[in-house]
């Protein structure tokens, strides 16, 4: 059966339930979010003169809800334009619409008593058919469906989602024996393709899978700390970027989670998972019961493990709460030889490694919290999951780890984990011997292209389903890799297609990346049909390699500065003129440099959590590598006869002028990075690239001839002169921008208006490339400019002077 | 030959841009007003009026195609009534006045409808469409300046505290609320019907309602909560939403004639302008435009400072008005003695007129018989008009 979601109900308005409403419009989708009715006026609603019968009053709960939601930083939606899709209602006046929707979503309290309550009235006006899901983290589905209706529990299902939705990956899918196969096969590819989600199939256990296994691991820790005498900090700093996990590490996480949420989900495993081999890493150790009992629950409670202080001297500071002493005190500190060690390796497999080979306290602390996690992830096939990769999935896209269990144990390598974990008393389920009996050396393997895990019941390989759909860069075979310098590869992704992707530290752009995107565009102009540019680093590009530019200005090399700037110049050129179609597709920071590729290609197909803007104001310059210009071209065009011209253009110039970035791809549409109607929004980013490589296939399949240089494009010259000089005279008076921001601006405006031509003018891209040059070249003979390059060289961070 | 004021009138201030007016052109705001005039003059032929001449700041867009011209249209009933529109940013009501007054005194009219119409709800600041002389703004930017600029140059030259600002501000509402209640304002204000067309359920709805209160007063305001305020144009300045003045939307007329046209229709005269005088100064101190228009304004009548009895000061901004205070030594018991525009609101080109609207009625319940209306004005200027009652 075909299901096209048109609208969703969603029950109960909480933090998880406003932000999967603002998920689900996010997608497009509307919805209708439902929550209780107050039973008594505020003292707002009094003074007005409300009575409960007033809609304002009985909506009031879900409204403020959404609102807190709205307000929440980072945002739960792509932009305020989505808003409008959201309706707001309650339970006793707006329940018979959920006749309207094709998939209810119940997220409210955790209580039983409370949920089947709310599932009667569900009963009562749902169309037969319609989806019917459960946000629950821990009652067991079985218990939901207890007394439903045959329809309702055919099309009943857990969807469990991780806050905060939209940035989460996980969307766990707990099925009961009754569930339809075809509702299963829907919430899970729905989930990824529509929702962006990594959708992981769980069995009806307590805590499913990624609190089960991750909540363990983060007991584990609890106790560890203790057992080792470590710090609160030095488990942090252990236990974040170092080993591929995200910089929380465990204890802020925790602090961002709740204690209360987590005490709750352990106290959970340890009450109904009597069989647990270790029950006892799910007690609560002294010093975090103390936090409990204190109410110091983290974030919401103002602090947890970690309490923001103000320090002696007035600066900001954060706190740690000291497990021996019970109070907080200043950070102290942390060095390991180990991490230092592990720093020089880039790769996180192989630094997976040098920290388990540790000879410090910090491999002691390494080896050990790895082999409870081998032990316990063994034993939990086939008690959770049939197949290890889910496991490894749901903590990944759940506690955002690089690496997932199974992926660790594989770089530690497996006979030695298995070996020091078994010599460390803990018990290890013997299909992992087994395994290795059998001579199968790793859980997983990339072949023929494609990723394949260790099935259990084979006992052999088997690919992890879903691949025919995505494509992985990484899984790329070496025989499909055509070119490599330092910085990029050029890999062939079949139907004539190449790709072109960066690998430089933060994926910046210097000389070795414009060397690969012009090789990349040699070599599709003459065996291929288009060429996609996309990477799988944390950030598609953080922008220019600014070093360069920095030491040659120090040097006053003018020529060869200008040299340069040209050669990035003609490369973003050459990505519009290119004889075949070239796409971009983007995902998180697309800065600078790498949102002025996006801004020149074909089309750009961009993953719905990108950042993109021209940040160069920040370094004291503008944009250099076409920017400027696309942004000239970008106002000509976007002109209609009759239009306030002045407007449009200081939109165009504010836009450069403080350096907006955009907070989702859809963000970007409005502030002009990405072209309505010519660019798109992937929301899964694991589809994103088969996307782009289908669009770059079309394009030469409809017949692709490219864009010829523009002669055609109208400035509107020292017409707009006087607002930008005089818009950054008063901000510099108003004490908003600095004199030298003042200078940029002044030269940004006179480069985005083509000069100071007396008339709107209708000139060429060339013309407007040179003056943006110029100007680039003479900010670059700016002390202050210099100054500012200097400091994100060497402390990453902006200056403003 | 003399000139007299036999009619003057304002309509109630609304705010802009969301306020009781937003769904009010100005030509139709101001010919409402006109209308109301004339229906009191039911001996007067429209014919036999000569101009009529509107002030305006922003005049362009629902402003635009000659105001002046197209209100005298709607509102007299006649196409034999010409009309002028008249841009001194926010002394244009004032200026219309002294026009009609000079016209008058020289012998070329004998009887001209003057005032100013402002509607700033649907016209952003400056206009829509903002084109600096390019060179200029480069050699003198502050030519340029925003007035709110202008009004923190002022608060840092003349030592004008924020505290001092905020509690000016504190006292025009608490002003203009006590001269609401007691209905000081009633006499001079034509109320003003309001159709509204919307949609309401996909379906056309209208909905009519009277305006004839000042709507930006603020009761009950503390210095606390203006202290919180953020300033608005630097980042560390003093000026903030709650010490300057609010935008807004209103209209006012006078109705200027001879002496001749004032036996011919047997009524009684309301004020003389005695003298109106215009000054210039460096833009960047705009707000200071007063400190030399005023003492002009009461040499050219002949008087001393003494003999005025009432001031209405333009409050464009709490830094400026203070500090012209100051400088002028005036007392601060007969300047705005009902609020200003801080608490009633500024609709730019209607000032002058509404504040002479005001200060005839309050010159006539105090008995004073000379008074002055006098204001800053945009890029570096100030007017000052002086008024004396008729008995």
């Amino acid at each position: 059966m075909k299901r096209i979601i048109n609208k969703v109900a969603v029950l109960g308005s909480g933090v998880m339930g406003s932000r999967i409403a603002c998920h689900f419009a996010n997608i497009g989708v509307e919805v209708l979010l439902l929550d209780i009715v107050p039973r008594e006026l505020d003292p707002a609603e009094a003074k007005k003169g409300l009575t409960l019968d007033h809609p304002a009053v009985r909506n009031r709960l879900v409204n403020a809800a959404l609102e807190a939601a709205l307000k929440s930083n980072p945002s739960p939606i792509y932009s305020k334009s989505f808003i409008s899709l959201i309706e707001t209602g309650n339970f006793e006046d707006d329940m018979h619409r959920i006749a309207e929707c094709d998939w209810i979503i119940e997220v409210v309290v955790e209580r039983l008593d409370i949920k089947q309550v709310v599932f009667e009235k569900v009963e009562k006006y749902r169309k037969p058919g319609t989806l019917i899901t459960s946000n629950t983290s821990g009652i067991p589905i079985n218990m939901l469906i207890e007394g439903r209706s045959e329809d309702f529990i055919s099309h009943f299902c857990g969807s469990h989602f991780f806050n905060p939705p939209r940035y989460l990956k996980l969307l766990e899918i707990i099925p009961s024996a009754k569930t339809d196969q075809e509702v299963i096969d829907f919430l899970m590819d729905y989930g990824a393709r529509f929702l962006g989600k990594k959708t992981v199939l769980c069995k009806d256990t307590p805590a499913f899978i990624a609190n089960r296994v991750g909540v363990f691991g983060i007991q584990a820790l609890f106790h560890l700390v203790e057992e080792m005498d470590l710090s609160i900090e030095e488990v942090d700093k252990l236990t974040g970027p170092a080993m591929g996990r995200p910089k929380s590490a465990t204890f802020r996480t925790c602090d961002v989670v709740g204690l209360d949420t987590l005490i709750h989900v352990a106290n959970g495993v340890r009450e109904n998972c009597p069989k647990d081999e270790r029950s006892e890493v799910f007690a609560i150790p002294g010093y975090v019961q103390h936090l409990a009992d204190n109410k110091w629950l983290g974030s919401k409670s103002g602090q947890g493990f970690y309490k923001k202080a103000k320090a002696a001297d007035g600066s900001p500071e954060i706190l740690v709460f000291d497990i021996k002493t019970k109070a907080y005190r200043s950070q102290n500190k942390v060095k390991f030889a180990t991490l230092e060690a592990a720093k020089a390796v880039d790769a996180l497999a192989p630094r997976t490694k040098v920290l388990y080979k540790g000879k410090d306290k910090a491999g002691e602390f390494y080896r050990r919290s790895f082999h409870a996690l081998f032990s316990y992830v063994s034993n939990r096939i086939p008690e959770i999951s049939d197949e290890l990769y889910r496991i490894d999935d749901a903590l990944k896209a759940g506690f955002g780890w690089e690496l997932g269990a199974f992926e660790t144990w594989d770089a530690v390598g497996v006979a030695e984990g298995l070996k020091a974990t078994l010599a460390e008393g803990l018990k290890v389920s013997p299909w992992v011997q087994d395994m290795l009996d059998k001579g199968i050396t790793s859980f997983y393997r990339v072949n023929e292209g494609q990723r394949e895990y260790y099935d259990l019941t084979s006992h052999t390989y088997k690919v992890i389903p879903g691949q025919d759909q995505t494509i992985s860069l990484a899984n790329i075979s070496d025989d499909k890799v055509l070119w490599k310098n330092s910085g990029t590869t050029v890999k062939d992704l079949g139907d004539g297609i190449l790709n072109l992707e960066f690998h430089t530290k933060m994926n910046t752009i210097g000389s070795e990346v414009l060397q690969g995107l012009n090789k990349a565009m040699d070599m599709a102009e003459k065996d291929y049909r288009g060429l996609v540019i996309s990477n799988e680093g944390q950030n598609f590009s953080a922008g220019a390699n600014v070093g360069m530019i920095f030491m040659m200005a120090v040097e006053q090399e003018f020529d060869e500065l200008d040299m340069a700037v040209k050669l990035f110049q003609q490369t973003t050129t050459r990505l519009r003129h290119c004889g075949v179609p070239v796409i971009a597709a983007p995902h998180g920071l697309t800065l600078g440099g790498g949102c002025e590729i996006c801004l020149h290609v074909d089309k750009v197909i961009a993953h719905a959590e990108s950042y993109i803007g021209l940040v160069e104001f920040g370094v004291g310059l503008i944009p250099g590598g076409g920017g400027t210009k696309e942004f000239a071209v970008r106002l000509a065009d976007e002109l209609h006869e009759g239009d306030i011209e002045t407007n449009q253009f200081r939109n165009r110039f504010l836009t450069i002028g403080q350096a907006k970035v955009s907070t989702s791809a859809q963000e970007a549409f409005e502030l002009g990075y990405l072209r309505q109607g010519q660019d798109e929004v992937v929301v899964s980013r694991e589809h994103q690239l088969s996307v782009a490589k289908a669009r770059c296939l079309a394009m030469a399949d409809q017949g692709y001839t490219s864009p010829k240089p523009r002669k055609d494009i109208r400035v509107l010259g020292s017409e707009v002169l006087g607002i930008v000089n005089i818009g950054a005279h008063s901000m510099m008076s108003g004490n908003y921008i600095s004199d030298h921001d003042r200078i940029i601006s002044e030269k940004l405006g006179f480069a985005l208006a083509g000069g100071d031509l007396s008339t709107p003018t209708v000139v060429t891209e060339k013309y407007l490339l040179d003056l943006e040059r110029r100007k680039f070249l003479e900010l670059c003979g700016e002390r202050k400019t210099l100054e500012r390059l200097q400091s994100i060289i060497t402390t990453g961070k902006v200056l403003r002077n | 030959m003399d000139a007299y004021i036999i009619k003057a009138y304002r309509t109630a201030v609304g705010k802009a841009p969301r306020g009781l007016f937003r769904h009010m052109r100005a030509d139709d705001l101001g010919a409402n007003v006109i209308r109301h005039i004339m229906n009191e003059l039911p001996g007067l032929d429209p014919e036999r009026i000569d101009d009529v001449i509107v002030g305006n700041a922003t005049p362009e867009a629902e402003q635009g195609l000659n105001l002046g011209r197209m209100v005298s249209l709607m509102g007299l009933d006649s196409d034999k009534v010409p009309g002028m529109t008249v841009n001194r940013y926010c002394s244009s009501g004032l200026e219309t006045i002294a026009i009609a007054s000079a016209k008058i005194h020289s012998g070329m009219a004998d009887c001209i409808i003057a005032g100013g119409i402002e509607t700033m709800t649907p016209i952003p600041f400056g206009g829509w469409r903002l084109v600096p002389n390019a060179h200029v703004s480069k050699e003198h930017p502050t030519w340029y300046w925003g007035m709110g600029l202008t009004a923190e140059a002022v608060a840092r030259d003349y030592k004008v505290s924020r505290e001092d600002q905020d509690a000016f501000a504190l006292e025009s509402h608490r002003r203009a609320a006590e001269a609401i209640d007691n209905g000081r304002f009633k006499e001079g204000i034509v109320p003003i019907e309001v159709t509204e067309v919307f949609v309401k359920d996909d379906k056309r709805q209208e909905r009519t309602y009277t305006v004839d209160t000042d709507e930006g007063v603020r009761r009950g305001g503390t210095l606390e909560a203006l202290g919180k305020l953020r300033p608005v144009f630097d980042a560390k300045g003093t000026v903030t939403a709650g010490n300057a003045s609010q935008t807004s939307d209103g209209a006012a007329f006078t109705m200027v004639v001879s002496e001749r046209m004032l036996k011919e229709l047997g009524v009684e005269p309301i004020a003389q302008l005695k003298s109106y005088k215009v000054a210039g100064l460096d833009p960047r101190v705009m707000g200071m435009g007063p400190l030399y228009a005023v003492p002009d304004a009461i040499k050219s009548a002949g008087l001393k400072k003494s003999d005025i009895g009432l001031y209405e000061l333009n409050e464009a901004f709490a830094s400026q008005s203070l500090a012209v205070i100051r400088e002028l030594d005036l007392d601060p018991s007969i300047v705005n003695v009902n609020g200003g525009a801080i608490a009633l609101g500024h609709p730019l080109g209607c000032t002058g007129t509404k504040l002479s609207v005001q200060l005839f009625s309050e010159m006539r319940a105090r008995k004073e018989k000379y008074g002055i209306v006098t204001m800053c004005v945009g890029t570096g200027q100030g007017a000052a008009g002086v008024f004396e009652l008729m008995n």
